[in-house]
């Protein structure tokens, strides 16, 4: 029995965020510590970052880990961190010590 | 109109989940076209990464009508669809066709010229990253001068074609270059793009890192070196006045080349050269 | 109503005005250009609301009328012969897209070496492209399949193309009834299918994975099975208010009795109803069928008309090289385990090639000599 489709091969608008798959291939995920640059959130290729209420905010669901946020903080305040946290534990996240 | 972040519009009308590598400067592209283009836009988009990333089965990463088109032909169905509009009474909606640099410069040009030289009331976008990636990274009339791909292990023995020059010479009221790493900037020619009438060409460097072979998270910071470097200068052309839209620090060449991948095999001497072509370009004297 | 005298081009261009076609993109070639000239002044003289797009390649004319059928407007082009061709992958597209597009064909043969001259090898070559094709016979079936096409297309959601040949056919005057615009609005009222649309957004076309491929090609050639019903329904509708039967998938023609019967399409089936109506007068029993759909190709129809002869020949204005003609070909295909009949192929006219009333009824007689035809099918006329 054929699946049933459209009948233009169409997809539902904004689908693909329900299950981002690229979550899933990350090697390193940022962490906001004070950024303050909100043009960093233009420079993100998932639409990760976004700014609620004036400050940066991240969803980790969508973001694959590119750095690109980190590398163009301007005040560094966005760091990446190891996914794999290794058999030592947490590798220790600047200025968090 | 000056933009600030401030006033742009929350909602991700494009971006969220696509398919693309991670840090696709193709999708940064789009996501910063998106934030002026707003949600009554028709997209086209014919074979490319762009393409293939924003969807797959019954899935899309796009909240506008978006459509996947064949490789030769996006600008082509994106007149066809403004002349539905118009016969259909509907003047409120943007039509857009995004190609890739094989999209409009090469295999789609003749249907990107076509719309051009009827001045079809939309806006063909090249999102350039030099090169074929969809398939792995081979040459394309955008490739820059010795640059390496996937089939071709020398480098590139001749340059990159001039589309900007070209798209100029149709007589179109608005031409203009951006980069992704200048989002602002990038936007406001969008906004100027959508104040034209007529047909309108924009054409953005936007570095894939696996191409060019540079970290991904110096994407962004590879095309700002670009347009730094006065490599890729950005302009517009608004009804024939030629305008710079940010003028370069003009540092050396050298380092916006050498540590790219692709440029591995690149001579000391045509370093030289390109730098002496640069800076005589930009008219600041020897160095 | 009016009579007039018009070339197929100009039925065409009449059809498509009928049919009140809101886009249309075209790039010119020979001998399909005069249909779009036509429908250009239809325009420019206000009889007609429509955007022309004057595009820069046949490619390009298929990509725009498809964007303007995404977008809701019925839309129509005219090509044949190498634009065909160059519009090959669009053509796949369309199909697949499911978009009602209709496209006249005026059937040109295919270079090389070149020729501008009537062939159906065109139209032959995009058997596979899930278009619905329709061939006409006269002037006055182009235009009414014109109209028909629109209402076809619209019912199963697939694109039709109308072939009527080069010259004989799209540059000859004949008399063409010209239907009452209001009763064409009845019988094709205009309904709008928006898959690009910003009140309601869609991914067109993404990616499609094995997974569900298949599925949507099980769909379309539904779709296209649907059309045999279908086909067969507007022309009886469209009989009833017009006045003019085309028949469905086949049209039988003194097939009463008929011992041996006549296959073909286009306008070869004009002349081969002469060929048959001579037979008849002199007493031998030939029978003719009108292949007015090639695609959906009418399997169960030709096996029912063709139940009571012994012997079949089929004309060919094509070529399938290495393998023989095309209708020829599916005939036999269509007709097998049926009965011990004998279907004989002819490849006829290439590229312009003469192929009137006598050399018709050359081709019966050299048919009624053979017994069994040791090729797939044979040349006349070399």
């Amino acid at each position: 029995m054929a699946k049933n489709l459209p009948i233009v091969p169409t997809a539902k608008p904004g689908s693909m965020a329900e299950t981002p798959a690229g979550s899933t291939w990350r090697e390193k995920r940022p962490v906001l510590m004070n950024c303050t640059c909100l043009e960093v959130t233009l420079y993100c290729p998932d639409g990760a970052l976004s700014i609620v209420e004036g400050k940066v905010s991240l969803d980790l669901n969508l973001c694959k880990g590119c750095g690109i946020c980190a590398n163009e903080c301007k005040d560094g305040g966005i760091q990446m961190v190891p996914e794999y946290t290794g058999a030592q534990g947490v590798f220790p996240v600047k200025g968090e010590e | 109109m000056t933009l600030r972040i401030e006033d742009l519009p929350k909602e991700e009308l494009f971006g969220q989940g696509n398919g693309g590598c991670k840090a696709c400067g193709a999708a940064i592209a789009g996501r910063q076209a998106m934030k002026v283009l707003g949600e009554r836009t028709i997209i086209t988009i014919p074979a490319s990464c762009m393409a293939t990333l924003g969807g797959n089965n019954q899935k899309t990463a796009w909240k506008i009508p978006f459509y996947h088109t064949l490789f030769e032909m996006a600008p082509a169905v994106s007149s066809g669809i403004r002349a539905a509009l118009e016969i259909q009474g509907v003047n409120d909606v943007n039509v857009v066709s995004w190609g890739g640099d094989a999209g409009s410069a090469d295999i789609g040009f003749q249907a990107l010229t076509g719309a051009a030289e009827r001045n079809e009331h939309m806006i063909h976008v090249c999102y350039d990253n030099e090169m074929y990636m969809n398939t792995g990274g081979q040459q394309s009339s955008q490739t820059p001068l010795y640059a390496l791909t996937s089939n071709d292990h020398i480098g590139k023995p001749v340059k990159k074609k001039n589309m900007l020059a070209i798209m100029e010479a149709h007589g179109l009221d608005y031409v203009a270059s951006a980069s992704i790493a200048y989002p602002f900037d990038l936007m406001e020619k969008f906004q100027n793009a959508l104040a034209n009438p007529g047909f309108s060409y924009i054409h953005i460097l936007a570095p894939c890192y696996r191409g060019w072979q540079i970290p991904g998270e110096k994407t962004i910071e590879f095309a700002r070196l670009a347009v730094e470097s006065g490599l890729w200068e950005l302009f517009e052309v608004k009804k024939g006045v030629r305008t710079r839209t940010h003028e370069p620090s003009l540092i050396p060449v050298a380092d916006y080349l050498l540590p790219q991948g692709r440029f591995k095999n690149i001579s000391k001497k045509a370093v030289e050269e390109i730098q002496t072509s640069i800076t005589k370009y930009y008219g600041r004297g020897d160095k | 109503m009016s009579t007039t005298l018009l070339t197929g081009s100009e039925a065409a261009a009449y059809g498509a005005k009928l049919a009140k076609i809101e886009v249309i993109a075209y790039y010119p070639i020979t001998p399909a250009f005069p249909a779009m000239e036509r429908v250009s002044k239809f325009i420019q003289d206000g009889e007609l609301k429509a955007n022309f797009v004057r595009v820069e390649s046949d490619h390009s004319a298929l990509a725009a009328t498809l964007g303007a059928s995404l977008a809701g407007a019925r839309a129509f082009t005219v090509t044949n012969s190498q634009g065909l061709l160059y519009m090959t992958e669009v053509c796949y597209h369309t199909a697949g897209l499911r978009q009602p597009v209709v496209m006249a064909c005026a059937n040109r043969a295919l270079s090389a070496p070149h020729s501008r001259f009537p062939e159906q090898g065109d139209a032959v070559s995009q058997g596979a492209n899930g278009w619905i094709q329709l061939f006409c016979e006269n002037n006055q079936e182009v235009l009414d399949n014109t109209i028909q096409a629109f209402k076809i297309a619209e019912t199963v959601k697939l694109p039709v193309l109308v072939n009527y040949e080069g010259y004989v056919q799209s540059h000859t005057l004949e008399e063409v009834v010209i239907p009452d615009q209001e009763k064409v609005n009845a019988f094709l009222p205009l309904v709008r299918f928006k898959t690009l649309d910003v009140e309601n957004p869609q991914g067109v076309n993404t990616v499609t994975s094995p997974d569900f491929y298949m599925d949507y090609k099980f769909r379309q050639n539904e779709a296209m099975n649907e059309a045999v019903k279908v086909i067969g329904e507007v022309a009886e509708t469209y009989g009833q208010e017009f006045g003019r039967n085309w028949s469905g998938l086949i049209e039988t023609y003194k097939m009463d009795g008929a011992e041996h019967a006549l296959v073909c399409m286009g306008s070869m089936v004009s002349e081969a109803r002469l060929a048959v109506d001579e037979l008849r007068s002199q007493g031998k029993k030939v029978g003719l069928v009108k292949v007015r759909a090639w695609r959906p190709f009418p399997v169960e129809a030709l096996r029912a008309s063709l139940k009571k002869v012994n012997k079949v020949t089929v004309f060919d204005k094509n070529i399938v090289y290495g393998m023989g003609g095309a209708l020829g070909t599916e005939v036999r295909g269509a007709l097998y385990g049926q009965a011990s009949l004998n279907v004989n192929s002819y490849i006829v006219g290439l590229g312009g090639r003469k192929f009137g009333l006598n050399e018709i009824k050359q081709v019966i007689e050299l048919s009624e000599k053979t017994v069994k035809q040791d090729v797939i099918s044979e040349w006349f006329g070399l």
